[in-house]
């Protein structure tokens, strides 16, 4: 009967041992998942924000005004000159 | 059993000494909650802001700060030297920061990504980066006025100024979150200790009356036109004078929301509702309505222009000191007589006249929704002299704000209905959408009023100065107006302030525009300087805005 108690007591012990080696390895994994994952949200947002800033820049009319100037989609002067003054010769 | 016992001992010595160091901790030397508690403010997001068609004017972005930490650069002259090439700055700049008796030095605030990413690819040893949340804008200094700026305050807090940004700092700002967590030695979170986690309430996007394509024309033909006409300040006001929604607003000199510190603080201030002016001629529509709604005047009821009226010891003229003799009132508006207006005021009546000021809003705020809007200077009745009730009714010895003339003017066009001007269309919160539905404040003409004079305007443009302005096909309707400067108590005839008021289209007017010119200097008439300017807007709105021809002419 002593022994058995006796070997209870040491199966539980470690287990209970085991059990507490289990539990700090397992949380100290969590931690390093949950900082982990923090910094992927992080990462995610910023780049998020990175292609919000990205799409308003070429949705933006400075950069459709940049691109047409670059392109020659403006206006170009169309000068009058007056070298030509025929009326003003007849009159 | 010996060995039983002496694995026996040497647990209960090892708990001793955990027993023991726990109370050298907890009770000797008690460390502080902070050493393992890590409380941390998370700040909430600031709102955007869009333009009416949701393209946005103002956005969140990710800046860095780029610190060093001296002690742990090795090559410091390929350090500077490559540090230099990304951040465009001087190799002696960098190395003047480089203090090697420091372990943490700032290198360069409002580093931008790619430069980051640039920098990072590197590998330099000793370099680090903090983040710093930072405002982007689209569009540059498009609507620097409407929009504000974000400064900080002497706490070092981010806090809106000005405009949008100053107006709605609470509900762009949010509320802060806060993260209680345990933390150890290389601070992951001890999951048997404190975690708790509220979460922050991101500031409220807002979405904007103004249409950023509106905008843009407006500011290009306002900068080009001072340009023209040799004038330092100006603003111009497009709105729906239906609903009071301010389409767009600028102002010249303005500022660049994202380099604020670099303009001069007078640059801030937004003249289309901080700074008053004397209308001039632009208020003759408000009185000549008010004329017409107490029935004491028609359209065509006809005045003798025969010269000019003296009032008390003062002597009113034309702008031109010619008269027409027998004119209607179609024809005041048309030539702008101020004689004739004096003749209208003295029909409508003194207390009349001063409570249909009052009734446009004059002397009140509008409450539009813009940081810094100032009441105009409306004397009480009691200290009003007669000269007073005379010049009052062309618009001068009174002073009212940009904004509120286009409020009191768009109610004679819009059926009589005085709406309050606004920038905010709509607030969008994580939980839920608010619409902000136009306000009328008060109704201050009937419909057939409010349509005679519309159609006194537009008589007023085909007849008047403007006439070779408009452009072909359309009715437009509108008022120029010229106001000499007040300096020191009396008027200086160089210096005037010409504005130009108008709307199309005619019979349902879309918009309604708004142009000041401060001192020009290529003419000082409002038709020559300020209309132009108007013109050149609306030529460009009713094609943006797919406005049919009204009338061919």
């Amino acid at each position: 009967m002593k022994q058995i108690v006796r070997n209870f007591l040491f199966v539980t012990f470690f287990l209970l041992v085991l059990g507490n080696i289990v539990l700090v390895v397992k949380s100290t994994q969590m931690g390093v998942d949950a900082v982990r994952i923090e910094q992927e949200i992080q990462d995610l947002k910023n780049e998020n924000q990175k292609l919000v800033v990205e799409v308003s820049h070429m949705e933006s009319l400075q950069y459709a005004a940049s691109i047409s100037a670059s392109l020659g989609f403006t206006k170009t002067p169309k000068p009058m000159y007056f070298d030509n003054l025929k009326y003003a010769r007849s009159n | 059993m010996t060995k039983i016992r002496f694995l026996f001992v040497l647990f209960l010595l090892f708990f001793v000494v955990i027993i023991l160091r726990l109370g050298y901790i907890q009770i000797l030397h008690p460390i502080a909650p902070s050493d393992y508690l890590m409380t941390r403010k998370i700040m909430a997001k600031r709102g955007s802001i869009f333009d009416r068609k949701m393209l946005p004017l103002v956005t969140n972005q990710m800046k860095y700060l780029m610190f060093a930490e001296p002690k742990l650069v090795q090559d410091q002259s390929l350090f500077t030297f490559k540090l230099s090439q990304i951040l465009q700055m001087e190799e002696a700049s960098i190395t003047a920061r480089l203090d090697k008796t420091k372990t943490w030095v700032a290198i360069r605030n409002g580093v931008d990504r790619t430069k980051k990413d640039a920098i990072d690819a590197l590998h330099l040893p000793g370099v680090g980066f903090d983040e710093q949340p930072a405002l982007y804008y689209p569009e540059g200094s498009s609507a620097a006025h409407i929009l504000g700026f974000v400064g900080k305050n002497n706490d070092g807090e981010n806090v809106g100024y000005f405009g949008i940004e100053g107006f709605y700092d609470k509900d762009l700002s949010g509320l802060p979150g806060l993260m209680r967590s345990d933390r150890d030695l290389i601070g992951r979170p001890i999951f048997l200790g404190t975690q708790e986690k509220i979460e922050p309430e991101n500031g409220r996007d807002l979405v904007l009356t103004i249409d950023k394509t509106v905008q843009d024309i407006v500011k290009r033909k306002l900068k080009e036109g001072l340009e023209q006409y040799g004038s330092s300040q100006g603003c111009a006001i497009v709105a729906n004078p239906n609903t009071g929604e301010i389409l767009a607003l600028s102002c010249l000199p303005d500022f660049d929301p994202d380099t604020y510190y670099d303009f001069p603080p007078e640059s801030y201030k937004n003249s289309a509702i901080s700074d008053t002016y004397e209308p001039g001629s632009t208020f003759k529509p408000l009185v000549m309505a008010a004329a017409i709604q107490e029935k004491v005047l028609k359209a065509d009821s006809v005045m003798n222009e025969s010269g000019p009226v003296t009032i008390d010891k003062y002597t009113i003229q034309t702008w031109n000191n010619q008269y027409e003799g027998n004119i209607t009132m179609t024809r005041v508006l048309e030539k702008s007589s101020n004689v004739g207006m004096v003749y209208v005021g003295e029909k409508l009546g003194r207390q009349k006249l001063y409570e249909y000021i009052r009734k446009f809003g004059f002397g009140d705020l509008t409450g539009v929704d813009l940081d810094g809007e100032v009441p105009s200077y409306l004397r009480p009745m009691r200290n009003w002299y007669g000269i007073d009730f005379s010049t009052a009714t062309f618009g001068q010895g009174i002073a009212v704000t940009p904004v509120q003339m286009i409020a009191g003017f768009s109610a004679v066009i819009n059926g009589g209905h005085l709406m309050r001007p606004y920038v905010v269309k709509q607030m969008i919160s994580d939980r839920k959408t608010q619409d902000i539905q136009p306000k009328e404040i008060r109704r201050i003409l009937s419909d057939d009023t409010s349509s005679i004079m519309r159609k006194m305007l537009v008589s007023t443009i085909e007849n008047g100065e403007t006439k070779w302005l408009r452009p072909k096909g359309y009715q437009i309707g509108g008022k120029t107006g010229t106001a000499q400067i007040a300096l020191q108590g009396h008027y200086d005839a160089s210096k005037t302030i010409a504005s130009f008021i108008g709307f199309a289209p005619v019979t349902h007017p879309e918009f309604v525009g708004l142009v000041i010119v401060r001192e020009p200097k290529t003419s000082q008439w409002g038709s020559e300087t300020a209309a132009p300017i108007f013109f050149q807007i609306a030529k460009e709105l009713i094609v943006y805005y797919n406005i049919t021809p009204e009338h061919t002419p």
